[in-house]
């Protein structure tokens, strides 16, 4: 039978259409069998086709054994595909690795330049701190050699392994540098050696100085371009440290710009010189102006209307570079920077948004985040339309690639596109930090601001439920099923913090709420998406629940969509607001205790219970503790409420107490109000408190004898009187329904709209406003009323001067408080309670409570929540991730020195002599490896053939984090300051524990040795 | 530097992955879907450049512009070719246009290579691929961007395959689409 060639694999996959799967199953079979073959020829195919199959996404981390073989063979078509493998396969687990190096060094010094390309080019996939260290002396000698390519790849390669290794760069960087300044050798190589600099020389500028004439005169003469943008880059890390180099650089650079027929490069100057501060600071101010001038109208004419869309990313990437250190040159181009937002580009929007969150104001704001939402908007319209598209005509889904591909074919026809997923949050999240900016410096309307939130609730995306298992995933999982939470959280921020609003921040809650009623209860199946919002909005519908406009309607809503509720913590809130709701609802004292309310109030209770019931076995604890709680707190209620004979025409009956205050009373209390953050770790541990201590020296028996124990339940009046007898707690709530909003739903003409505001509002929440605003505008007389109403008659001359100065209110003018613990107790209840609550007046002089905080234990600065939580979070788990994914760490080149003059530490030099006898012992250990692992090879393959090869596809298990190879590594960067001579033996030790997970087929005491061996084996195999 | 580079066509089926740091298989495909899924999405007239895929956005520096950080991969630039989309993923040390420019000559390479390359040549020729982009970028840092001597460097290691005659001609990459088009940033 003939193999399959790579050509017959691709031929046959195109063949298979529809069934690939099967095929490439069948494929990897027979790679499998393949690859043991003994011909190198069929081997190297069967690998040839495993890489091609590698990049479809089919794991082959199980050939890397079969790798090695092909690399080592003699012929060049054979071994290149070999080093193809490793480079394409090899991870950082792979063991193999370390069986590599001697042929690595031997192809190293092989005579054939395209041989010796091959190391070089694979080293920087797979290099590892040992493999540098054993490479290196074999790779120095090919700075030299006759080949410039070879040249070049060379420096290219140890500037791979001094990531890995720093002390690679000792030995390297004099023989690389006299490269550099040879002038007769080849330019390309001096480019590639530019490259390289560059790369290294942001992390170490002061090492490159004494470079810098050479550098000059490579970019003045050289008439190269690619390395001409190098090296400003590279000058631009430069200049900060030598201030002179400015003088010297400003003339060919401003010739360039003037000259250079490449957009590249011209673009590069300019960032260069913004980049290297040449702008603006220091003497000789005015070239630099003059310089300063050139280089921002270029930036502005890339960016402008019309032009190339590159170049607009491009400026918008030097702006945000500028903004650093030169934001009133960036603010002078506002006018185009905005422009960039509506931009249908996404890449130009972000870069764009980014700019302009640092430019926000009071005065811009609004027409910021208008533009932004008529974005979102039109997105999540475009968006619903095509999921009803899409429900219209189920032809379209024949197979789901079509009709995605359908889908994208239509969208890019329709106008707005929907905007990604994360992208929409995004700019969600920047909507909600630039209002929120400084404790809401920049906003002046709060009105506005609520509606602009109640309709983001609406479009923040649904939560999505992805069970992905990697860190990354559920990060994003993260972000996105916060965003809807994060607006609610600024929903309750404005009632906590804007006492003035609070009323409105309450009909938004009301307005959420309905809606989340009506969408659950209008879809049939049961609709897990309820908002993230609802947790803070339940929060402060119950907080405040006496500002609400229908508490009884609210309290309905929540009694519906509580067994909705999935996620628990939702759920734990809003048992909270339930019973809080219903504490205000049933708890009104004055009303009398008729026949009527007796009834409604004990259907009510059975209601609540009636809900409540099932959640008394929730799993998650919270919830379950809550529930019981109040269900037995109902229960008595009921008892006592249906004891209660209601009030005749004859005999005046109260209500029952245990109605009208003890559960009221639960609820009132201190109004609490909102702590910055972090600022609860400053609350000193009170002395004598002792959290180790058992709450009962007993607890044990205790238990027991409760399980044993029958409780006597009942006895209402013992518990009547214990509630009876209790003085009420302050009460600050239970005022009537004067407090509420009256609201006027009738359709209003209001020429006083804003312009525009309907583009992203949804229309019920516009006409809410326009009533709203017809209702504070009642006693104006600037304002005509309708004719149907009464006319205001009293005119207070505040509210037309606050109507005045509107717009133009002065910012400095919102004071803001700072408060210290000691204030606290004095001030802090009090200021809240002076004013009563009343009409919402007109209201443009806001006050913005700030956080409050314990000061001088300077544990914790204080923050607003609001905007640095959750950045914070974020950044705490992005230091948690260590780092992003494809990323070169290069900082271990930090505590490097490179001037080889002033060379300090002697001790720890490079010292070739060491190394080769490291290497030999190295290569000793080697070789008594390789011959064990042959061994357990051959036993290995004598299994298989008992057993049979595993029919399917790979199954490859991620391998423990702890490997051979990495213990080695971190081994060797240890001991490589001096006394490497002991590596081998250390790294023998450390093996040891990681061959005992290899399971002992019966052979007890085998030595650690040979448990490696195995384990090698095992992976070879698996 | 330069931390990836990709190849795929309208379908998002890989006809080159080369990552310069080491990286799972799954990880890999799963970068390369979500890279084609904002590639695909692009509208026309769009710049080269794509915002950061969630893979790299979630643990990259995507909102802090406060302090960038030169190792982490920041840019995502590509360029299609009639129905190849060419990704080249690098860090801010890399100059965005000049990786247009970039991609450009590899793509005028592959041309002279192949003669009027097609993605038919891609399929069957990978190892070629790999090894012309070996002679551009090694390491991830950029060593030539010459067409001739990159040429001649793919030459030096043996024959370059013609096309399978049996196989039908696909639109052409070269002289079809895009190459020496309108926006060629004579970054050379």
């Amino acid at each position: 039978m003939f193999e399959k060639s790579l050509y017959d694999l691709i031929r046959g996959l195109r063949n298979h259409k529809g069934n690939e799967k099967e095929y490439i199953q069948n494929c990897l079979k027979e790679c499998r069998s393949e690859i043991r073959n003994q011909d190198m020829d069929v081997k190297a195919t069967a690998l040839l086709k495993l890489i091609y199959l590698e990049m479809l996404g089919h794991d082959m981390s199980w050939a890397s054994f079969h790798v090695l073989e092909v690399m080592s063979s003699a012929k060049y078509h054979q071994k290149r595909v070999g080093y193809l493998g490793a480079v394409q396969s090899f991870r950082p687990d792979t063991e193999v690795l370390m069986l590599a190096t001697n042929l690595l060094k031997k192809d190293l010094s092989a005579t054939a330049p395209t041989i010796i390309s091959l190391p070089i080019g694979a080293l920087p996939h797979i290099i590892t701190p040992s493999l540098a260290l054993s490479v290196l002396a074999d790779l120095l000698p090919r700075l030299s050699h006759s080949h410039p390519s070879i040249r070049k790849k060379t420096i290219v390669t140890l500037y791979r392994l001094a990531l890995v290794y720093p002390e690679t760069l000792r030995a390297a960087w004099p023989k690389i540098k006299e490269r550099l300044m040879d002038k007769n050798e080849d330019p390309s190589v001096t480019a590639a050696i530019i490259n390289v600099v560059c790369e290294l020389g942001w992390r170490r500028p002061s090492d490159f100085l004494p470079l810098a004439p050479r550098l000059f005169e490579l970019l003045v003469e050289g008439n190269n371009n690619w390395m001409a943008i190098k090296l400003i880059k590279l000058f631009a890390t430069l200049t900060p440290l030598e201030p002179r180099l400015v003088r010297k650089l400003l003339p060919p650079l401003t010739d360039l710009i003037r000259t250079t027929p490449a957009m590249s490069l011209l673009y590069e100057c300019i960032n260069g010189i913004i980049q290297g501060g040449i702008l603006g600071d220091g003497e000789d101010f005015s070239a630099r102006e003059e310089i300063a001038s050139l280089c921002v109208s270029k930036l502005r004419g890339m960016i402008s209307v019309g032009g190339d869309p590159n170049l607009k990313y491009v400026a918008l990437l030097a702006f945000n570079k500028i903004v650093v250190t030169h934001p009133f040159l960036v603010a002078q181009q506002e006018d185009v920077i905005l422009e960039c937002i509506d931009s249908e580009d996404i890449t130009i929007r972000i870069k764009a948004l980014d700019l302009v969150q640092g430019m926000v104001s009071s005065e811009n704001l609004l027409s910021i985040v208008s533009r932004l939402m008529r974005q979102l908007k039109a997105s999540s319209s475009a968006l619903e339309q095509q999921s009803d598209h899409r429900k219209s005509d189920p032809e379209t889904d024949s197979s789901d690639e079509t009709s995605a591909a359908a889908g994208r074919k239509e969208r890019s026809k329709d106008k707005p596109p929907p905007l990604p997923e994360d992208y929409t949050v995004d700019v969600i999240g920047r909507i909600l930090h630039m209002c929120s900016h400084d404790n809401y410096a920049s906003l002046l309307d709060f009105d506005w601001y609520l509606d602009v939130l109640t309709q983001l609730v609406r479009i923040a995306p649904a939560p999505r439920t992805r069970d992905l298992d990697t860190e990354n995933s559920t990060q994003a999982k993260y972000l996105v099923a916060d965003i809807s939470e994060r607006v609610g959280n600024e929903i309750r921020n404005v009632a906590v913090k804007v006492e003035a609003v609070r009323p409105a921040a309450l009909q938004a809650a009301e307005l959420i709420i309905t809606r989340l009623f009506r969408v659950t209860s209008e879809s049939a199946t049961s609709h897990p998406a309820i908002s993230g919002a609802l947790k803070p909005i339940a929060y402060i519908a119950g907080e405040y629940a006496f500002q609400l406009s229908s508490p009884d309607d609210t309290l309905n809503h929540l009694l519906h969509l509580l067994p909705r509720i999935q996620n628990p913590e939702i759920l734990a809130t809003c048992l909270q607001t339930v019973i809080k709701l219903f504490a205000f609802v049933a708890g009104d004292d004055r009303a009398p205790w008729t026949a009527e309310r007796k009834s409604s109030m004990s259907l009510l209770m059975a209601r609540v219970v009636h809900v409540l019931e099932p959640l008394a076995l929730h799993p998650y604890l919270e919830v379950q503790e809550r529930a019981v709680e109040f269900i037995e707190l109902l229960k008595l209620t009921a008892e006592a409420a249906s004891g209660q004979t209601p009030t005749t025409d004859d005999i005046h009956q109260d209500p029952p107490l245990l109605l009208t205050q003890a559960i009221p009373s639960m609820f009132n209390g201190w109004q609490l109000k909102s702590v910055s953050y972090g600022a609860q770790k400053n609350v000193p541990m009170p002395e004598g408190l002792d959290l180790d201590e058992p709450i009962h020296p007993n607890l044990g028996s205790l238990l027991s004898q409760a399980d044993s124990l029958m409780l006597p339940i009942q006895e209402d009046d013992e518990f009547d009187a214990y509630y009876n007898n209790k003085p009420p707690a302050t009460s600050i709530s239970s005022e009537p329904a004067i407090l509420r909003l009256a609201d006027t739903p009738e359709e209003v003409s209001g020429s006083y709209q804003q312009a525009g505001e309907e583009s992203y509002l949804d229309p019920d929440i516009v006409a809410r406003r326009k009533a709203e605003r017809m209702e504070r505008n009642r006693d104006d007389p600037f304002y005509i009323l309708e004719s149907g109403r009464s006319g205001g008659t009293s005119t207070p001359i505040h509210n037309i001067l606050q109507r005045e100065n509107g717009p133009d209110l002065d910012i400095d003018a919102i004071p803001i408080m700072k408060l210290d613990l000691a204030d606290v107790d004095t001030n802090g209840g009090s200021s809240s309670k002076q004013q009563p609550t009343s009409r919402p007046k007109p209201r443009q002089k806001v006050v913005v409570a700030a956080d409050e905080s314990l000061g001088g234990s300077g544990l914790s600065t204080p923050r607003y929540e609001s905007e640095n939580n959750s950045d914070n979070l974020a950044k705490s788990r992005a230091k948690k991730l260590k780092q992003s994914l494809l990323q070169v760490d290069s900082s271990h080149l930090n505590t490097l020195d490179l001037d080889a003059s002033s060379n300090s530490h002697l001790g720890a030099a490079y010292d070739p002599e060491k190394q080769q006898q490291d290497e030999a012992e190295m290569a000793q250990a080697m070789k008594e490896v390789q011959r064990l692992r042959l061994e357990m090879q051959r036993a290995k393959e004598r299994i298989h053939v008992a057993q049979g090869v595993p029919a399917e596809g790979i199954v490859v298990k991620r391998k423990k984090p702890k490997k051979p190879a990495k213990v080695e590594g971190d081994e060797v960067g240890e001991a490589a300051g001096g006394e490497a001579v002991t590596k081998v033996k250390k790294k023998k030790k450390a093996v040891v524990p990681e061959g005992g997970e290899a399971p002992a087929e019966g052979e007890g005491a085998v030595k650690a040795k040979k448990k490696k061996v195995k384990k090698m084996a095992e992976i070879v195999d698996s | 530097m330069i931390n990836a580079f990709l190849v795929f066509n309208g379908q998002g089926q890989p006809r080159l992955t080369k990552f310069y740091t080491q990286l799972d298989t799954s990880i890999q495909q799963r970068l390369i879907s979500e890279i084609y899924t904002l590639v695909s999405n692009r509208p026309a007239g769009s710049c080269n450049f794509l915002p950061l895929p969630p893979l790299l956005a979630a643990s990259g520096t995507s909102q802090s512009a406060s302090q960038p950080h030169n190792d982490v991969p920041s840019l995502v630039t590509y360029r299609c070719y009639a129905t190849l989309s060419f990704i080249i993923i690098s860090t801010s040390t890399e100059s965005p246009l000049a990786l247009i420019d970039l991609i450009q000559v590899y793509v005028e390479a592959l041309d002279r290579l192949f003669e009027n390359v097609c993605e038919l040549d891609l399929i069957f020729n990978f190892e070629t691929l790999h090894a012309t982009l070996g002679e551009m970028i090694v390491g991830g840092v950029v060593i030539d961007t010459n067409t001739d001597r990159i040429v001649q460097g793919v030459r030096a290691q043996g024959a370059v395959a013609k096309r399978p005659v049996n196989e039908g001609r696909g639109a052409g990459l070269g002289s079809g689409l895009g190459m020496g088009g309108n926006f060629v940033w004579h970054g050379r």
